[in-house]
C-alpha cells in the first residue's frame, strides 16, 4: 500500500493522499486529473469501479464526486492473501450548471451510475450516450437529491393538493347547483 | 362444510364460492412481500383459507398491495387493477398505503392509495405478520357477506373522479379510460 501511494504521488501533481482506515486510500484531486488517475489505477490492477457517488456541499457551492475503485484479488499478485483495498477518489465541481466528463470510456459500468447522478443531482455528463431517466416517473424542477429541494413543501404541493374522491364528488355537486 | 352456512350457500351460491376461493395477485411492492412466501407455503399454509396465488391479474380476484407505493408502481397498480375481472377486492398492507407512513415526506411515494384506486380493507402493522393477513381475510369474508366490500362498484361508479386524480398526478395517461363517462 505504501508503494502504491508513492507511485501515485510520483506520477501526479496537486493531489492529496491520506488513509483513514487500514484498507482505504482517499485521494483528493482536481477535476482535470480524474480521468488520467482512473486510467492509471485501472492499469495498476484496480479494474473494478464499485460506485460513483455524489455529495452536495451547498454552502461551498460545489458538488463532490466520489469514485470508489476496488481490486479483484486473484488478478493482482501483490494483494494476494491480503485485505482488499479500496481507493476513493474525490473531486469537486461547480454546483451551478454542473457538468463533468463521462468515464464510460475507461469503466463501462459507470453508465447507470452517471445516469442516476444526472437524474438525482442534475449533473450533466458530457459524452454520455443516453442521459434519460432511470428510476423516477415524475419530472422535478429541482432534482430531488439536491440540498435545496424542499421535500415537505413538494409533498404538500404535489400530493396534498390531490383531493379525495368524496371531496371531488361534493365539489361537482356544488358546481351543478 | 359448515352446516351453519348451508342457508347462505342456498341463498347466494355464487357469492359464497367467490368468497372462499380468493385467487390472489401479489403486487411485490415494499417490504410486505417478505411476509408472502411463509404465508403461502407450509408454515402458515394460506390454502386453508382458500387463498391461492395466481400468475396473472386476469385470473385473480383479490389484490394484495404489500407496502408503500411509489409513483412508478402506482401506474402498474392501476393497470393491474383494471385488468382484473369483477368482483375484485383490494387489501393494502401496513401504514404506508394509508397515509404514507414513514415515507410521509418522500418526494416519490404516494401518500394515500385510496385516492387512486378503491381499497376494501387495510391490515395494520409494519409489516403485518401472516396471522394478521388471515385475520384480515376472514374480516373480508364478513364484509362480503354484508355487501360492504364494494370497491369495484365504487370504481365503476366514480371512475371519472378516480381518473381525474390519476391524471392530476401523472399528467396524460397513456391508456384509454376503462369505463365511458356517464351522461351527466
Amino acid at each position: 500500500m505504501e508503494k502504491l501511494k508513492k507511485n501515485i504521488l510520483a506520477n501526479f501533481r496537486d493531489i492529496e493522499i491520506y488513509t483513514r482506515q487500514d484498507n482505504r486510500i482517499f485521494i483528493n484531486t482536481k477535476k482535470e486529473t480524474v480521468l488520467s488517475l482512473l486510467s492509471y489505477l485501472k492499469n495498476t490492477g484496480y479494474d473494478h469501479l464499485a460506485l460513483v457517488s455524489c455529495n452536495d456541499w451547498i454552502d461551498d457551492g460545489e458538488f463532490e464526486l466520489v469514485y470508489i475503485l476496488s481490486v479483484y484479488m486473484e488478478k493482482d499478485e501483490e494483494y494476494q492473501g491480503k485485505e482488499k483495498t479500496n481507493i476513493i477518489i474525490k473531486t469537486r465541481i461547480v454546483r451551478e450548471e454542473a457538468k463533468f466528463i463521462t468515464v464510460i470510456d475507461i469503466f463501462e459500468n459507470a453508465e447507470p451510475y452517471e445516469r442516476e447522478l444526472h437524474e438525482m443531482f442534475g449533473i450533466k455528463f458530457e459524452g454520455h450516450p443516453r442521459l434519460t431517466t432511470l428510476f423516477l416517473e415524475l419530472e422535478y424542477e429541482i432534482p430531488p437529491f439536491r440540498k435545496d429541494f424542499d421535500t415537505d413543501k413538494y409533498v404538500e404541493n404535489k400530493y396534498g393538493q390531490i383531493p379525495t374522491i368524496k371531496e371531488r364528488k361534493s365539489n361537482k355537486r356544488n358546481e351543478r347547483t | 362444510m359448515d352446516r351453519n352456512q348451508i342457508s347462505k350457500w342456498l341463498k347466494n351460491p355464487a357469492k359464497m364460492a367467490n368468497k372462499y376461493s380468493f385467487h390472489v395477485v401479489y403486487f411485490c411492492t415494499g417490504c410486505g412481500i417478505i411476509e408472502i412466501p411463509p404465508s403461502i407455503t407450509t408454515r402458515w399454509d394460506a390454502e386453508r383459507f382458500g387463498i391461492i396465488p395466481v400468475a396473472t391479474p386476469r385470473q385473480a380476484n383479490l389484490f394484495l398491495i404489500t407496502g408503500y407505493v411509489s409513483t412508478k408502481t402506482l401506474k402498474a397498480i392501476i393497470r393491474t387493477y383494471e385488468q382484473m375481472p369483477e368482483p375484485k377486492y383490494t387489501v393494502a398492507f401496513g401504514s404506508c398505503p394509508i397515509n404514507g407512513g414513514m415515507y410521509y415526506d418522500s418526494y416519490n411515494t404516494i401518500k394515500s392509495l385510496d385516492k387512486f384506486i378503491p381499497v376494501d380493507g387495510y391490515i395494520a402493522g409494519c409489516m403485518p405478520r401472516p396471522e394478521a393477513i388471515f385475520i384480515g381475510v376472514t374480516h373480508l369474508w364478513k364484509l362480503i357477506d354484508m355487501d360492504k366490500a364494494d370497491g369495484y362498484k365504487r370504481y365503476r361508479e366514480d371512475y371519472e373522479f378516480y381518473r381525474e386524480n390519476q391524471e392530476q398526478l401523472f399528467g396524460e395517461l397513456d391508456w384509454p379510460p376503462l369505463f365511458q363517462n356517464k351522461e351527466s
